[in-house]
Parts: C-alpha cells; sequence; structure tokens
C-alpha cells in the first residue's frame, strides 16, 4: 500500500514528464510496428495505417495506462476543480458575496477559537498538567470566598495526603533588582522547596531550592528564567554561584530554569524562596492564608480530585478538634478547596470565553445558511443541465462530487481568506487588552490553529454539499426539464426550503442582537455605578517603600511626609494622600474586625472587611463624602490617640440605629484589651474595592497608616489639571526624595475603573461586532432570496401585469412575503433570545434577562434591515415590462 | 503462424514477468519475446500490453529505464525487481501446480475413478 503511495507521488509530482514518456513509449511501439511490416514486405503506407490499426485508439490505451498507474481519481479531481474554479469565475458577484461571507464568519471564529484554545483547551505546560491542582481556603459566610493557603496548611499538609503527590506554595511579589541607585523593579515568584518537582519542570541548569533554605536567613538564593539568564548574564554558562542584587541583598544565583518556563500568567523571570518562621507555620497560623500565598499540588496517578478533597476535608476535620478558633471558622464556612490548576485560574474567564465562542458560532451559522440559500439558487437554476446530463448517464456518484468539489473549493478559499481575517482578528484582540486575560498572553496565531481551520473549512465545504446535492438529485428528471422550459412557477420545496432557512437566518440574528443588547447595557449600568468616591481628576501610583530601607515607623512616617508635601506643592494639586491599597487596586484582600459591644451571635460569622491604612489628606484626595464625624488626617498617624473611620456599609451593619461616632473596635477577628481598640471618630460614603459590579455590602475601616500597612503604598492626588500630565512630577518628586524607589502602576483612577471593566467591556464589543456582521449577513440573504424570486417569476409577473396588475400591486406581493418571513423569523428569534439571556444571566448586571426594550430595539432594527434589503427587488417586480418579459423566452 | 490460444486471465501479467526476467526489454521487445517464448501461441493484443506494464510498474514489480534501442531510439527498458522475481517464482509454482492438477484431472479414465 505505503509502495503504491509513492509510486504515485513520484508520478504526481512529475505528471509532465509521465505524460511526455508514455506518449513516446506508444509512438516508439508503432514506430517499430511499422518498421517490422515494412521490412516483412508490406508497402510503407500500407505498414503505417496497418500498425495503427492493430494497435488501437493511442487515447484509449493512454487513458488505461493512467488508470493503471492509479492517476484517475487526480484527473477527474483536477477537472472537477478547474470546472469548479471556471464557475466559481463567471459570476464574480455570487464569488464575492461568498467569499466575504466566508472569510468574515470563518475569520470571527478563528479568533475566538484562538482565545478558547489558548485559555481552556491547551494543557498548562508542564508535564501531565492535569494531575496539577490547587488548594485554596474559603470562608464563604465571613464574605472571603478565597483566601489562599496558609503556610500552616503546606506544613501540615505535606506528605500527610496519600492522594497528592507532591504540595507546594507560592507567592507572588516584586523586588527591586540590581545594584544600590537601581530601580529596576521585576516580577519574582517566592516559591517552597518542592515547587519545581511539582509542577515536575526543574531548573535546566543548576538545582532547585532545598528545605534548608526556607528561612529568612537561608533565603538569599535565587533561580532565574532563561530570559532573564539571557538578558542579564548574557547566558553565562558560568551563571550559578554568582550574586544578584534583590531588594539590596544579595542572592546566590541557584538555577537557570528551562526556555519557555512559565507559570499560569506570572510574567515573574525570577524566583525565589518562600521564606518563613517558626510560628508561621504553627497550627495557630492556619487561618492566615490572605489569599497571598497559594498551594499546588500533584495528584497521585489514578487519584482523584474527589479522593484529595476527600482527605483534605478529614485532616482538616481531625486538625480542628484541638483548635480554639475551630468554632469561629467552622461559623464563617470554612472549608479547604481542591480544584484543578488550569480549571481554577481560568475559571473568572471561562463563561466569558464560552459565550464569545458561541456567537461567532451563530454568526458562522446565519453566514452558512446565506451560502446555503445562494447555491440553492444557484442550483436551482442549473437543474435543468444536470437532469439533461443524468439522463445522458452522468452517475449519481459524479454530481455529488461535484457539488463538494464546487462548495469545498470556495469555502477553502474563504476559509484562506478567514485565516487572514483572523490573524487581524487577534492582533485587535490583544489591542484590547487579551493578553491580560489568564493565560491570554500565550494567545497566538500559529500552524495549529491554521491546521484545524483549514479542516473546519473543508467540512464546512462538505456541509454546504450536502442540500445542494440532495436538491440537484431530487429525482424527477422529466418534471426539471419541463418546468424548466415552460419557465413556470419555481418548485414549492425549493421555495419553502429557501424561506425556511431565511426564518432561520433572522432568528439567529436575533438571538446575537438581542445578546449584544444585554451586555452593553450591562455595561452601561456598570458603568453608571458610583464607585463611591469622585473618581474623576485623581492620580493614582504604587510605590514601594522596602522594609530594610525604612525599617521603622518613624522613617516611614517621614517619607510619607516629604512625599506629600512634595506633591502639594505641584501645580494644580488640591489634596494628596497615601493609603496601602487604593480602590480598583487589583488586590481586595479582607481582614476580619471586631466591634466591641457586638459578641457574635451564634451561627452569626465572622465577617471580612476592607481595611485601610491612610495618610494625609486620602479622603479628600479621593473625593469621598463625609456622612458623619470627621476625616482622619495627617495627626491621626502622629499622635497616640487611636482613631478610626468606617465605611456606611460597616456602621449600617453593626448599628444600624445608632450612631458609629464613638464606638470601639479591635483589629483581628477577637475582642482585645481596651487600649488596643480603635474609638470611631467619623463615617465616609462606602468604595467599591474589587469592582462596580461588586455587588455584596463588605464594609470597609480606615485606620491611621501607622497602624495598618504594607511594603508599598499608594500615592492618591487630586488635580484640577489632567491627571495624566501629573504622571513626571510625581516620578521627579519621588527621586528626590529617594532615588532608589520604584514607582509603578501610575494611572488616572478613571483608567483604573475602565480597566476593571475590561470582563464586561470584550464580550459586549465582540457581541457588537457579530451583530453588525449578522445584519449585514441578513441583509444580503433576505436580498439574494428574494431578487432570485423576482428573476424567476418575471415571466408570471409579465403575464399578470399584461392582464392589468398595477405595479404597485406586484411590489406589496414581494413586500408582503418578505415581511411574513420576517415576522416568523422575529417570533422565533424572541424566544431563542429568551432562552439565551436567561443562559447567561451572570454575564448580566442589573439587566433581566428578558428586557422589552433591548427586544423591542433588536426587532425594530433587524426588520427595517430587512425591509430595506428586499425594497429594490420589490421595486425591480414591479418595473418589469410585460413585452420584454414574455419576450425573454 | 501456428493456431493462437486466448489468453486467460491474469496470465498477461505472469508472461510479462517473465520475458523481463530473461533481459531488460522495451515494450515491443516484451511483445516479440512473449510470442518467440510461447512458439507463436500466444496472441497478444498490441494495445494491451501498456496498461499491463503500467500496472506492473505501479506495483513495483517491475522497474523502468529509459535506454536506447538497437536502432539507436530512445527506448523505456523494463526489467524485473526484486519484489517481481518474487511474485514470478510463486506464480510460476502456483502455474505449474494448477496446470498438472488440470492435466491429472482430464487425464482421468474410468477405471480410475
Amino acid at each position: 500500500m505505503l509502495r503504491r503511495l509513492r509510486s504515485l507521488f513520484r508520478v504526481l509530482t512529475s505528471r509532465r514528464d509521465f505524460e511526455e514518456g508514455m506518449s513516446g513509449e506508444l509512438r516508439f511501439h508503432i514506430d517499430q510496428l511499422t518498421e517490422d511490416l515494412a521490412r516483412s514486405g508490406v508497402p510503407r503506407q500500407e505498414a503505417a495505417r496497418r500498425a495503427r490499426m492493430e494497435f488501437g485508439s493511442l487515447n484509449a490505451v493512454a487513458e488505461e495506462c493512467r488508470e493503471a498507474r492509479g492517476l484517475n481519481p487526480f484527473d477527474e479531481l483536477i477537472r472537477q476543480l478547474r470546472h469548479a474554479a471556471r464557475w466559481l469565475r463567471k459570476t464574480p458577484g455570487f464569488t464575492a458575496t461568498a467569499l466575504m461571507t466566508l472569510a468574515v464568519c470563518l475569520g470571527a471564529n478563528i479568533t475566538i477559537f484562538a482565545v478558547v484554545d489558548s485559555i481552556l483547551l491547551r494543557p498548562l505546560p508542564f508535564p501531565e498538567a492535569s494531575r496539577l491542582v490547587t488548594v485554596f481556603n474559603t470562608y464563604p459566610k465571613a464574605g472571603v470566598d478565597r483566601d489562599g493557603s496558609s503556610i500552616a496548611n503546606y506544613y501540615e499538609r505535606r506528605g500527610r495526603i496519600p492522594a497528592f503527590a507532591a504540595v507546594a506554595m507560592y507567592s507572588y511579589g516584586t523586588a527591586v533588582v540590581g545594584e544600590a541607585g537601581s530601580i529596576e523593579r521585576e516580577e519574582i515568584t517566592r516559591v517552597s522547596p518542592d515547587f519545581f518537582s511539582t509542577l515536575g519542570t526543574g531548573p535546566a541548569m543548576g538545582r532547585s531550592f532545598t528545605d534548608e533554605e526556607t528561612s529568612d536567613q537561608t533565603d538569599k538564593i535565587v533561580i532565574l528564567t532563561d530570559a532573564y539568564w539571557r538578558e542579564h548574564f548574557n547566558a553565562d554558562p558560568q551563571v550559578i554561584g554568582k550574586q544578584l542584587r534583590m531588594d539590596g541583598t544579595w542572592n546566590t544565583v541557584a538555577g537557570v530554569l528551562p526556555p519557555g518556563f512559565r507559570f499560569l500568567s506570572s510574567a515573574a523571570r525570577l524566583y525565589a524562596p518562600l521564606p518563613s518562621r517558626p510560628e508561621d507555620r504553627s497550627s495557630r497560623q492556619r487561618h492566615s492564608g490572605g489569599n497571598t500565598r497559594q498551594m499546588i499540588a500533584r495528584l497521585n496517578p489514578g487519584a482523584t480530585l474527589a479522593q484529595a478533597q476527600a482527605q483534605i476535608d478529614a485532616q482538616n476535620a481531625t486538625l480542628e478538634a484541638d483548635d480554639p478558633q475551630a468554632k469561629m471558622m467552622a461559623d464563617a464556612g470554612f472549608r479547604s478547596v481542591v480544584a484543578s490548576l488550569h480549571a481554577d485560574h481560568v475559571r473568572s474567564i471561562r463563561p466569558v470565553v464560552l459565550w464569545m465562542q458561541a456567537g461567532a458560532m451563530v454568526l458562522l451559522l446565519i453566514g452558512g445558511v446565506n451560502l446555503t440559500n445562494l447555491l440553492l439558487i444557484r442550483a436551482s437554476s442549473r437543474l435543468k443541465e444536470v437532469a439533461v446530463r443524468q439522463a445522458l448517464g452522468a452517475s449519481r456518484r459524479r454530481i455529488i462530487s461535484e457539488a463538494i468539489v464546487e462548495t469545498t473549493l470556495l469555502t477553502l478559499v474563504g476559509g484562506l481568506l478567514g485565516l487572514v481575517a483572523g490573524a487581524g482578528g487577534i492582533r485587535l484582540l490583544s489591542v484590547l487588552g487579551a493578553d491580560r486575560l489568564p493565560l491570554g498572553s500565550d494567545i497566538a496565531f500559529d500552524a495549529r490553529l491554521a491546521c484545524i481551520a483549514v479542516l473546519g473549512a473543508i467540512a464546512m465545504g462538505l456541509a454546504l454539499a450536502a442540500p445542494v446535492a440532495w436538491f440537484s438529485l431530487r429525482g424527477h428528471m422529466t418534471v426539471a426539464i419541463q418546468s424548466e422550459t415552460r419557465g413556470g412557477t419555481p418548485s414549492r420545496a425549493a421555495q419553502n426550503l429557501r424561506h425556511g432557512f431565511t426564518v432561520a437566518q433572522i432568528a439567529l440574528a436575533m438571538i446575537l442582537l438581542t445578546s449584544a443588547g444585554l451586555l452593553g447595557l450591562s455595561l452601561e449600568r456598570a458603568m453608571a455605578v458610583s464607585p463611591g468616591f469622585r473618581p474623576d481628576h485623581v492620580l493614582t501610583a504604587q510605590i514601594a517603600v522596602p522594609w530594610n530601607r525604612y525599617p521603622n515607623w518613624p522613617a516611614r512616617l517621614a517619607f510619607n511626609e516629604r512625599l506629600l508635601n512634595g506633591m502639594a506643592r505641584q501645580p494644580g494639586v488640591s489634596a494628596a494622600g497615601v493609603v496601602n491599597n487604593v480602590p480598583f487596586s487589583g488586590n481586595s484582600g479582607k481582614s476580619a474586625a471586631t466591634v466591641e459591644g457586638h459578641p457574635r451571635l451564634p451561627g452569626e460569622s465572622p465577617r471580612g472587611h476592607y481595611s485601610y491604612g491612610v495618610d494625609g489628606d486620602y479622603f479628600a484626595a479621593m473625593g469621598f463624602s463625609l456622612l458623619e464625624g470627621r476625616f482622619l488626617t495627617a495627626d491621626d498617624s502622629r499622635r497616640s490617640a487611636r482613631f478610626c473611620v468606617v465605611d456606611e456599609d460597616f456602621a449600617r451593619y453593626y448599628w444600624p440605629h445608632g450612631s458609629a461616632l464613638g464606638q470601639r473596635l479591635f483589629v483581628g477577628s477577637e475582642a482585645a484589651t481596651g487600649a488596643q481598640s480603635f474609638t470611631v471618630v467619623g463615617v465616609v460614603s462606602a468604595a467599591k474595592q474589587a469592582g462596580l459590579t461588586d455587588q455584596t455590602a463588605q464594609g470597609a475601616v480606615y485606620y491611621p497608616y501607622a497602624l495598618r500597612t504594607d511594603d508599598k503604598l499608594f500615592l492618591v492626588v487630586r488635580t484640577s489639571i489632567q491627571p495624566e500630565s501629573l504622571g513626571l512630577a510625581l516620578q521627579k518628586t519621588v527621586r528626590q526624595i529617594d532615588p532608589e524607589l520604584p514607582v509603578t502602576d501610575i494611572r488616572s483612577m478613571d483608567t483604573r475603573i475602565a480597566d476593571s471593566l475590561v470582563a464586561q467591556r470584550s464580550p459586549a464589543l465582540v457581541a457588537s461586532v457579530f451583530s453588525l456582521i449578522a445584519l449585514l449577513l441578513i441583509a444580503v440573504g433576505v436580498y439574494g432570496v428574494l431578487s432570485y424570486a423576482v428573476a424567476q417569476r418575471r415571466r408570471e409577473i409579465g403575464v399578470r401585469m399584461a392582464l392589468g396588475a398595477r405595479p404597485d400591486q406586484i411590489r406589496s406581493q414581494f413586500l408582503w412575503r418578505a415581511i411574513r418571513l420576517l415576522a416568523a423569523g422575529e417570533m422565533l428569534g424572541l424566544t431563542g433570545a429568551w432562552l439565551t439571556g436567561r443562559a447567561m444571566r451572570t454575564l448580566l448586571f442589573q439587566v433581566p434577562p428578558l428586557h422589552a426594550a433591548t427586544f423591542t430595539a433588536a426587532a425594530g432594527v433587524i426588520g427595517v434591515v430587512s425591509v430595506a434589503a428586499c425594497l429594490l427587488p420589490a421595486h425591480r417586480a414591479a418595473r418589469v415590462s410585460p413585452m420584454e418579459a414574455l419576450a425573454d423566452q | 503462424m501456428g493456431k493462437s490460444a486466448e489468453l486467460l486471465p491474469g496470465t498477461l501479467d505472469l508472461l510479462i514477468l517473465k520475458a523481463v526476467s530473461l533481459r531488460p526489454l522495451h515494450g515491443y521487445g516484451v511483445l516479440q519475446r512473449i510470442q518467440q517464448i510461447s512458439g507463436d501461441a500466444l496472441e497478444i493484443p498490441q494495445g494491451s500490453l501498456y496498461p499491463a506494464l503500467y500496472r506492473l510498474e505501479h506495483q513495483q514489480l517491475i522497474a523502468a529505464e529509459w535506454g536506447v534501442s538497437d536502432n539507436n531510439r530512445r527506448a523505456k527498458y523494463y526489467k524485473l525487481s526484486a519484489a517481481g522475481r518474487r511474485r514470478l517464482r510463486e506464480e510460476t509454482a502456483g502455474w505449474n501446480r494448477l496446470a498438472s492438477a488440470m492435466a491429472a484431472a482430464l487425464n482421468t479414465t474410468p477405471e480410475e475413478v
């Protein structure tokens, strides 16, 4: 078999040589025969004639030879391809419409499929990645859905969960890398020693971390990614043992990771040990995950998620038995969840991506229906030709294969154009910010995608050929021949089929349009939500203030003071403040607070609140409104008095009937001694932290900066000028105070809010684009079908006109027919749109799935577009001249 | 020319293999050789030779090579491949078995039954 294929391939690649050789060989034979005959005494001319006679038809022999060589199917295919190409060239209008439809529909699908493929389908780039899981703590009743895992969890689980082959921890962060004076900031992931072995991909050079390298003193080592090694060490093969300065201390390079190593969506190019103190590992710290440290694990071969979950649950139950906090954690709904690492990483984006793919598929369906209708119209115009050919002996197989070759040629060319469109679409996606999606930076146009696209185009060609072939072969040759020669009315079945397709098309467009409308409305409503402060004219920036440079409170407060004074001197600045975590920063970690005189009721869970440390005129800079009492001021951070401000939600929850002012609360989940309490001095408006669509009233507490802080801070400046224009002045101010402090994430508050809506904006945008295309497609579809109907019934119209029908009667007859189709399509579409709206409820924000205005608008737009599309053909029908129409045939 | 026999189906391939097994031949030569070795008893239609040759070449039982004929013309010469030689051996044995079986069957007299 293989041998024959190879021989066939050789012949196909040098087809011309084969033909020349064959005719030369046959000629040689005839010449030899002639000569032999001549030599035996036959006159020369007679000999030549006899030789040709004896040999038989040269063409027939050549054809048999080709067949013997297995060439016939190919010759046939090439003939059919040529025929199909000629046919497409002869009707440029149809071909252009079909190719544009295919290019747009396939392009849209390729673009979205690239997203689906890279985010959902492709396994993570680790060996047997399906066995990788993540484990996180959740306290749903306290409003904390994810709290990562704690160091204590890690040490308790390591080697004790039979379903896990390995357990590891990681934590994202940043570090200032380089010599003194450098402000180059690198993302760095801190990991436990077994991190790389859990993933199954370790350093390509050097070694991994050890268990001894997990304390603050012993963690001064680093593993480089291949990219960092090439860029900063010039790919030095002797790099192991060299020193790299990180956050002011020297770290020894222990290893270099293989090229292409990338953990989830992290852009980290440096990996360092995740240090912990003995007390972090104790059971008292079991619930201090804080969502900054995450756990991954590798399942043993054969172990399932459910087994791992059961074992974790069992271990938690055992450990909680002698835990003083157990009761409270149980009230908070505490659980440790085991989930697939890949699925968990993309969980938020999964429905969005799938819905976008569904939208693209609907678009493809509309385009496919359009093409089917156009192809059916062509097929019916050739019905007579097909019938005659069948009568002359053309086999059904041949008619079918012709239909397949024609449609597949069309879809293949369309598919290639679609690849171009898709490549453009993928570029457009990255402009829209798709690379910020989880695993989004892997979205790329590659050979795998191209192969899938070509296969898809071929499949579509086959699918389109089916109705055409069916229609062409639908028996009754004589009927076809007769009816078409008489130029009578079209066959009912064909017309019903075309009308059915048009109705389906309108229904699908209706679904797309309403979805786009619902998503757009959700986006608009989300944008209309007040963030709880005035985001206009506010510039924000993140500044890292490392503890080793500013080791104590006076130093840190002095830095804040110089910073705020420096900013206050800038032109147009009306207020400047500092906060440890600005709203819409992307970090929405919560922590517990306990209110004095508010013992938790049985069954009431401890609540997680946003807690902030503020300095300077933070509230004024952000534009919070004061509801009661006063704001915290810079002085509060510099006095020993312990005051705090709470937000509306917090006050309403704990003191629904009285004033919050003068009440006292404690940091943490337990009330402490009176000296550690904070007295509420003010109530401010509630701010959104995670996003505008955040619906839960979480409550927030604002503490003086000195009492609540991280190693980084956000500077917030309100200005009367364009906020972005203050960026350079901001950086300069920081540099004057301390040239080693990196300033990152300089964005206006408005930009932060806009960026936070990417999950709402991109589906709305994609759905709108798809809807526009769908409208164009149904316009083309309705126009095509109606034009054909008019052309086909020219004769009939002519007769009626000759008998006295008025043009406007003819016109309204065709318009009514279109409107009937439209109404049927919209009714069907309405039902579909309602079901779709219900199914995609998770993507909607404050919009019911059955939104009358949106549905009406979608129906209206589709109605206007379709009626407009049939005006021209209807008008043409009314202008048919009886004389010409009757003289036509 | 004596009385010529009809060719049994499938025997042309075997005859071609046999002809080119003696020495490489061009198509016309194959025809002549078959007529010669069969003592002119087998009549092969001129045109039917080539599809058979192409089929055998496609099956790689024979290999073709361009050469120069006796009268100095370019001609395609066929020779037996290793697979062809094996096939020839098998088919010859098969043919002989069949022939002797047929002969035995046809020579049977009533007494022998």
